[in-house]
């Protein structure tokens, strides 16, 4: 479990982190958003014991990192921005090395190291110095490090940063694979498709301040805003688009090409029907009415801008 | 994966000295692994091999045979001190060698052997004269109008040896120092690894001591093998060690000791590894020596400056220790020559050594992975 109380960190006159209080339950995949310089790194940091706090609390199975790092570090594995290792170590000894600082045996460090490499497709590359390595691979090699020891919390701090697409997927799908096994996770992202796509709940944050935490789907919910592409089988007028405009709940008509327009409404969702009919009614033929980009994508705009 | 929630091996974090010298260990490697401590042996054996070579190669071996060598003799009443008992010489003559064997040393008189016969016509014997080891001998009779020749084999002393070498013991300790201080904390910070290494279950005094342990393991390999080195060579050319050579390794490990905390000091307040080595380099070599020359100019005997007591690594090799002098020229100009008192030096590379260390790991336990 994760638990923050009142954290603060100030940096001269800035205050990074806020007052900030949240608590990431045991089991749970907690996403952590919020927009460049919103504080997430910085919490991140507390919480692993890379930088203190000016004041609160950051416990990490009820331990507090600020006051016991040694005994709350125990059971966390982490992964802050794209670390860099030791260029003189290849990443078997990289993996014994931090295995024995956490107590490890030999044979269980052995096996491990091959499991966690295995896992982030750097098998091939056990004996290789590190120093040769690319920043995705070092990034791989920062998530077998902190799975090593199989912790209780994982503290991801933009775990697909660096990586390559299919490396984004591998290792969103380990992310998954861990969430079934019942870890706490507790992930920065700038990625909000990823976010709403492996976590169980969010918690988005802006100048140090928490804005809102609640599980995807109610986040989802919290929009008022949605983007609607639609396509007829023929092109629209300028006349038909200008009454569309006109159109109860629509806030904008963006022209994508004669056929395709996407507006922006702001409405019930129930209340999208009524729209749809409505520019039936124009004359068009609509043979397309979607939504476009994500839930997630909206709340977080929209919260942002009103914080801002 | 065989992580199933439930059907993990529990892991019992070490304590604090269990955790140091595993990072000892990993911190050693990196100094191997990056050829640092490869180098620095290296720079010892060079340093050997030059003050071996070098003298012999520019006409002052450390050793050889005086064929014939022309004795200036004197009459005793210029040498003998005053209240001289035993047989009493008419003549004398002086042999400026550091060590002669004697079971080679032949004397002619006029080209014609002239055995001792017991000391019965010469005897010699080996005294301190003007602070430097000199041959003397005493004729029975009165050769001053007599070519006295000698003819043996001689070789440097095991202190004159061994104060050749080790007065670049301080210089590579400064080196030590250089390669394996002075970028041991920064280092963290700057290459970001301590992304890497601090968010482990582990005091960032026990990293330290870690650290610094494995500095001062390479340090002490460093100044290990140039002492060995000596040590070896002095058995061969000057025929034995000097008797202080033991503590002179002693006050050498010491101040390895002291200048390996003060480079953790600049370690821990830079914020690059060029800056702190650069820095370390150049206090030792430059600032402490200006700081020295200046108290030396002014007639202040610096007694807590760090490089005025490691001083001590040479000096302790003379016989009798050096003492301090000071002479006035006319028009009031003043030479000064301080000697560090052994047992101050000590006391001064320990405090040095202590308040360092205590400087260098506040400062390391309080920086912070900000940017």
């Amino acid at each position: 479990m994760i638990e923050v109380q009142n954290l603060t960190k100030t940096f001269g006159p800035i205050r990074a982190v806020d007052n900030l209080s949240l608590k990431v339950p045991r089991g749970r995949t907690v996403g952590f958003l919020g927009p460049n310089g919103a504080g997430k790194t910085t919490t991140i940091k507390i919480l692993t014991n890379l930088i203190s706090a000016t004041s609160g609390k950051a416990m990490l199975n009820e331990v507090d990192v600020l006051t016991h790092p040694k005994k709350a570090l125990a059971h966390v594995g982490a992964v802050v921005e794209t670390p860099e290792f030791y260029p003189y170590l290849n990443p078997v000894e990289t993996l014994a090395y931090l295995g024995r600082i956490r107590g490890m045996h030999s044979k269980e460090i052995k096996e491990r190291s091959n499991q966690v490499l295995q896992e982030v497709k750097l098998e091939e590359w056990r004996s290789t110095r590190i120093g040769k390595f690319s920043k995705g691979m070092k990034q791989r090699l920062a998530i077998a490090q902190a799975l090593l020891h199989e912790p209780d919390v994982l503290i991801l701090d933009e775990p697909t940063t660096g990586l390559d697409p299919r490396g984004m997927v591998e290792v969103r799908e380990i992310i998954r694979g861990l969430k079934k096994k019942n870890y706490t996770i507790f992930m920065s992202s700038h990625l909000l498709g990823e976010v709403q796509e492996i976590c169980d709940s969010a918690a988005l944050i802006d100048k140090g301040k928490l804005l809102v935490y609640d599980t995807i789907d109610n986040l989802k919910g919290l929009t008022k805003i949605d983007k609607i592409e639609v396509t007829a089988a023929s092109d629209f007028s300028d006349f038909m688009v200008g009454k569309v405009r006109e159109l109860n709940g629509v806030r904008a008509v963006d022209v994508v090409n004669g056929r395709t327009f996407v507006i922006t409404y702001e409405g019930p969702f129930e209340d999208r029907a009524d729209l749809l009919l409505a520019i039936q009614g124009l004359g068009a033929k609509v043979t397309g009415f979607s939504p476009v980009g994500l839930p997630l994508e909206m709340m977080y705009m929209d919260l942002v801008k009103e914080s801002r | 994966m065989a992580m199933a929630d439930g059907m993990k091996t529990e892991h019992k974090t070490p304590s604090d000295i269990t955790q140091i010298p595993i990072v000892w260990r990993y911190e050693l490697l990196k100094y191997l692994r990056s050829r640092r401590l490869l180098a620095s042996v290296g720079i010892a054996f060079l340093v050997l091999a030059l003050i071996y070579v070098l003298p012999p190669a520019l006409g002052q071996p450390y050793s050889g045979t005086d064929r014939d060598e022309p004795i200036g003799l004197m009459s005793t009443d210029q040498i003998l001190p005053s209240g001289w008992v035993g047989p009493h010489p008419l003549s004398a003559g002086i042999l400026y060698r550091s060590q002669i064997d004697l079971s080679t040393f032949q004397i002619r008189v006029n080209g014609s052997e002239y055995p001792s016969d017991n000391g019965a016509n010469w005897t010699i014997s080996r005294i301190t004269y003007q602070g430097q080891g000199v041959y003397v001998v005493l004729f029975m009779q009165n050769l001053t109008d007599k070519v006295v020749t000698a003819t043996y084999e001689w070789y440097t002393s095991p202190q004159s040896f061994a104060t050749a070498f080790l007065s670049f013991a301080g210089i590579l300790v400064v080196i030590c120092a250089t390669f394996f201080g002075a970028d041991a904390l920064v280092s963290e910070f700057q290459n970001r690894t301590g992304y890497l290494i601090f968010p482990n279950p582990m005091k960032r005094e026990v990293l330290f001591l870690g650290k610094f342990s494995a500095s001062m393991t390479a340090g002490g390999i460093v100044i290990g093998l140039f002492y060995a080195g000596v040590g070896i060579m002095s058995l061969f050319q000057a025929r034995g060690i000097d008797a202080d050579f033991a503590a002179s390794l002693a006050f050498a490990a010491e101040y390895l000791l002291a200048a390996m905390a003060v480079a953790y000091v600049i370690s821990a307040v830079l914020k690059g590894t060029t800056g702190a080595t650069v820095l370390t380099f150049f206090l030792f070599l430059m600032i402490f020596n200006i700081i020295d020359g200046i108290a030396l100019l002014t007639g202040v005997k610096l007694t807590a400056s760090l490089l005025f007591s490691a001083g001590v690594i040479t000096y302790i090799l003379i016989d009798p220790y050096p003492t301090d002098w000071s002479q006035t020229f006319p028009g009031g100009f003043n030479i000064n020559n301080f000697y560090p008192d052994p047992a101050t030096a000590a006391l001064v590379m320990v405090l040095w050594t202590v308040i360092a260390i205590a400087v260098s790991l506040l400062l390391f336990r309080r920086k912070q992975l900000v940017g």
